[in-house]
């Protein structure tokens, strides 16, 4: 901890800018802004620093530097304290600060008991503030950036993979095309001074929204934004992205490895987010058709709940990540959003039916629309469902700081205010202006990825069998229908790739 | 239970046993506990949280009652079962009446008990949830064919985390160091059961008639209610559920003899990962076993002790280093894990592991690392208390091990009393070699 700054001028003036930025969200764009939440009584204290800048702000070649950057600040030494004194000062106090970089946004966050909150803050500032970027913890993080990138992604967690080849599909050429974590070209070539020079250029004052929640003294914030305005007064212009390129009928990316389960996302980009007045009626939609982890997706009823294919099928209007439980995670803001569906492993042999049936229902809910009841039924349960997203301190601090991201004072309460005005057509005219079934990305991993190549281009039959001999008439009926169900699957437009050759260098890796 | 307690420790249990410690109890809520004429136990805690409910129910039947050969996995595929609905709330209107309730639901399944949960808002339903969810335990109707089509859904669940090396591993480590007990198999249960699942419906009648009963479960309540209200709620819709009387009988564990070591090739590029299990006692908040050996998990292999620092702080050979001595109803494992960043790091890596363990028997914890992790233990659980749901999971833990939430102030005032002779001894009486098991997993590095 440094004891020596001179905290008392710098202090007062940041205490005005602070007052000022409360107030005045769109003010100096060089200051710091802050999002509190005084909870008095609350025995926590919920730190939170938003970094309006992410993975689509790394350098051309440079690929995976905020990722490292980032990680280096919160799992390394600072210039007086090694990382081991940083965990040995944090354990008894069950604290530490994690970190997630996003395309556009990055956010460090700890909570502790407000029994010890000063000698938390005293060392989550200095890290933030003054780090070491020490030789050895950049090479421990730089290393595990590239086992990751190398093994654990391709290797272990193909629901994740298929989401990233997902995300290498709708952005080719695009800032957002590469995992936050880079690719093993890039990241092998990152130097300490690449990690500083980030540093220097992005954790500025007009880049950071601080975060307080919970039982916090009342002079904090002041102290904080006295600390915090010590980093240089600018800002990184918000970037300018190219249109997102829509694809040309069904683009297909097979990653190939022995594996007995296919894992499958598929999706496009849609032209609006949540700060589009269409958001409300298209989410009713997205929520009907495919909720997270819930058993009102239209989705999961018709591939797990009615033929038992595979653990759960999900669809997503914007860019989704898992916070606690099953509700949304906050703080990963982008201006760019996709259309996804999520279709968790499934055994081999079925994934050309499962891949027809999913989309056979995308063209049934862009041609049919959503039903009177279901449309009452999911708006019922969106009014209800939402007023459990921000419980905890995080959540509420979360959610806090992106409806300002969106332009609204609240979203949570907007939606209790905006759904219940929605009728079903708004429902049914949102869905025909922003999806469509017949220009989407696929993304697969599986094993024989030429023989499924095969099999989607000839359009051949594809029959599943089932357990129970018994099944519904109306089930097989549908089935048949799907078996034969014609895709338009060009073969130039297929791209069977190993696994292994994933993530390599930036964009999809070449056939 | 006794054959846990270290005869050197009578004294000192004696000075404990009249817990709980009021004065010092670790549980910040008050809450309360009544069990009805069937048997079925109700805890509910009243919490400032505004208009927010969480109602679990908590069904002490995990992957340790699947005592049958050929029906490992069932509790789990039984938690899916218990989504299809009665006669009068068929599985369809059971899901309408959820959604319209915009509750968080699910259940999950671990070894020892399986948890369902409804979180909502609005206090007002209450009474609907109550109702409901009685009648769905009491009445739960399903077909062969229900049971049938739902089957091959928990082969999908077990497709979602195929390519994860650490179900691999963690299957291979138990099915290696356990010979009869249940905890053999893990909760998702052997592929080959898990395929025979659809065949099991029989079985389905008998696992649901000797565990989803009153004297079988606990209701756990926690939020924005009125105890009165609730209690009365309960006696009207669960009075009528009838007791089963069943006495689960857990094959015994024979006494390990030998080390024993396997190892899986894993086909794709993969971090080595290597997991050392020994066996260890069953859970106690009596006893000072379970306590002792929570504290020695973290001054041994929490990141700030100094193997954990020195394997993947300073030498960078692991990616990450933990112990996980998790309380069991049964002696279960204790278990210590690595992942490794290169293949030829492994065997090194194992033989720090075992001079750890080594040097834990001959040299004790400083009594300031041993105060550091009685406040971590304090504070991390304290960190979990913020919401309805992080009180009713912690709950629902402990209460599937002691049935009283009371359990969680007697286990932290045994954390108090633990010296670092305590760690020393526990770490003599189970870190032996003749009693562990080592597994490994690698491969997959060839392009």
């Amino acid at each position: 901890m440094r004891k020596t700054r001179p905290f008392g001028i710098v202090g007062i003036i940041a205490l005005g800018m602070m007052i000022m930025s409360m107030s005045c969200h769109k003010g100096n764009p060089n200051t710091l802004t802050s999002e509190l939440l005084p909870l008095e009584g609350n025995p926590l204290v919920h730190i939170r620093i938003l970094v309006k800048v992410g993975s689509a702000n790394d350098p051309t070649g440079k690929e995976g530097l905020a990722n490292l950057t980032f990680g280096l600040l919160a799992g390394g030494g600072t210039r007086t304290k090694t990382y081991k004194e940083i965990t040995d000062a944090f354990y008894p106090l069950a604290a530490g600060v994690s970190v997630r970089v996003d395309k556009e946004m990055s956010v460090f966050s700890g909570t502790v008991h407000r029994d010890n909150l000063d000698r938390y803050y005293a060392i989550f500032k200095e890290m933030l503030l003054d780090p070491g970027f020490r030789e050895e913890d950049f090479n421990r993080l730089k290393t595990n950036q590239l086992s990751f990138l190398e093994k654990t992604l391709v290797g272990n967690m193909d629901e994740q993979f298929g989401k990233e080849i997902l995300s290498l599909m709708l952005y080719n050429g695009h800032p957002f095309h590469h995992p936050a974590s880079g690719t093993v070209e890039t990241v092998t070539g990152l130097t300490p001074d690449d990690v500083r020079a980030f540093y220097k250029d992005q954790l500025v004052q007009g880049n950071i929204v601080i975060g307080l929640a919970g039982g916090y003294p009342a002079d904090f914030p002041a102290r904080m934004t006295a600390d915090f305005g010590v980093l240089p007064q600018t800002f990184t212009p918000r970037l300018s992205l190219p249109p997102q390129r829509v694809p040309e009928g069904l683009e297909i990316v097979i990653a190939d490895k022995p594996t007995p389960a296919t894992a499958i996302s598929m999706g496009f980009p849609v032209s609006l987010t949540r700060a589009s007045d269409d958001f409300f009626a298209l989410w009713i939609a997205g929520s009907h058709f495919g909720e997270h982890r819930q058993h009102v997706s239209h989705l999961f009823q018709k591939i797990r709940e009615e033929r038992g294919q595979n653990y759960g099928d999900y669809a997503y209007i914007e860019h989704f990540i898992q916070g606690r439980d099953k509700f949304p995670a906050t703080n990963i803001c982008r201006q760019q959003q996709y259309f996804s569906i999520w279709i968790r492993p499934l055994p081999n042999s079925n994934r050309h039916f499962v891949i027809r049936q999913a989309l056979r229902e995308l063209r049934k809910l862009v041609e049919e629309g959503i039903s009177e009841e279901r449309f009452e039924l999911v708006r019922t349960y969106l009014l209800n469902y939402t007023k459990l997203y921000a419980q905890t301190l995080e959540e509420r601090l979360g959610w806090k700081s992106d409806s300002r991201y969106y332009g609204y004072e609240d979203f949570l309460a907007e939606a209790q205010a905006r759904l219940p005005r929605l009728t079903r057509e708004d429902v049914n005219r949102a869905i025909r202006k922003y999806l469509n079934f017949n220009r989407v990305y696929i993304a697969v991993i599986t094993q024989d990825g030429e023989g499924l190549k095969k099999a989607l281009v000839e359009n051949a039959a594809s029959p599943i069998t089932y357990a129970n001999p018994n099944m519904p008439k109306a089930v097989l009926e549908e089935d048949r229908i799907i078996q034969a169900y014609p895709l338009e699957v060009k073969a130039e437009r297929v791209k069977v790739i190993p696994a292994s050759d994933f993530f390599r260098t930036p964009g999809l890796p070449q056939q | 239970m006794l054959k846990f307690i270290l005869p050197a420790l009578w004294l000192s249990l004696v000075l404990i046993l009249p817990l709980p410690l009021r004065s010092a109890d670790i549980f910040p809520y008050a809450y309360k506990i009544e069990e009805l004429g069937n048997g079925l136990k109700v805890v509910s805690i009243p919490l400032p949280n505004p208009n927010i409910i969480s109602y679990y129910t908590v069904v002490r039947s995990g992957s340790r009652n699947e005592v049958e050969p050929g029906k490992s996995g069932f509790a789990h595929f039984f938690e899916h079962i218990m989504f299809k609905g009665t006669k009068k709330v068929p599985r369809a209107a059971y899901e309408e009446f959820l959604t319209l309730l915009g509750a968080g639901t699910n259940g999950f399944t671990s070894d020892d008990f399986t948890c369902y949960f409804v979180v909502f808002a609005g206090r007002e339903n209450l009474p609907k949830v109550v109702e409901t969810e009685a009648d769905r335990f009491i009445n739960l109707y399903y077909d062969e064919e229900m049971l049938k089509t739902e089957a091959p859904v928990i082969e999908g669940e077990y497709y979602a985390s195929v390519s994860n090396p650490g179900r691999r591993l963690d299957e291979l480590l138990r099915d290696t160091a356990f010979i009869s007990h249940s905890y053999k198999h893990t909760t998702l249960g052997y592929l080959r059961d898990i395929l025979d699942m659809p065949n099991q419906f029989e079985y389905s009648q008998l696992f649901k008639k000797r565990f989803y009963a009153p004297d079988n479960t606990i209701l756990l309540v926690a939020g924005d209610f009125d105890h009165g209200q609730l209690m009365e709620l309960i006696r009207k819709h669960y009075s009528s559920w009838e007791r089963s009387n069943f006495t689960l009988v857990t094959p015994a564990e024979p006494p390990q003899t030998e080390p024993k070591r396997a190892h899986y090739e894993w086909p794709t590029p993969t971090l080595a990962r290597l997991a050392i299990g020994f066996h260890g006692p069953a859970y106690s908040d009596v006893m000072i076993d379970q306590a002792a050996l929570d504290l020695l998990a973290e001054a041994a292999f929490s990141p700030s002790s100094p193997l954990y620092q020195r394997l993947v702080i300073s030498e960078q050979k692991c990616l990450f280093l933990s112990a996980d001595f998790e309380s069991h109803r049964d002696p279960y494992l204790l278990t210590l894990n690595a992942v490794i960043k290169r293949d030829e790091d492994l065997p090194s890596v194992e033989e720090a592991l075992w001079n750890e363990v080594e040097r834990l028997k001959t040299e004790p914890v400083a009594p300031d690392l041993l105060a550091k992790i009685k406040s971590n233990l304090k504070y991390t659980l304290a960190n979990r208390l913020g919401t309805t749901d992080g009180v009713a999971g912690i709950l629902s833990f402990y209460v599937n091990l002691a049935t009283d939430p009371a359990t969680l102030n007697r286990l932290y005032g045994l954390y108090e009393l633990v010296t670092p002779q305590d760690l020393m001894a526990m770490a003599k009486k189970y870190f032996v070699k003749t009693k562990s098991t080592v597994a490994t997993l690698s491969g997959g590095n060839a392009r």
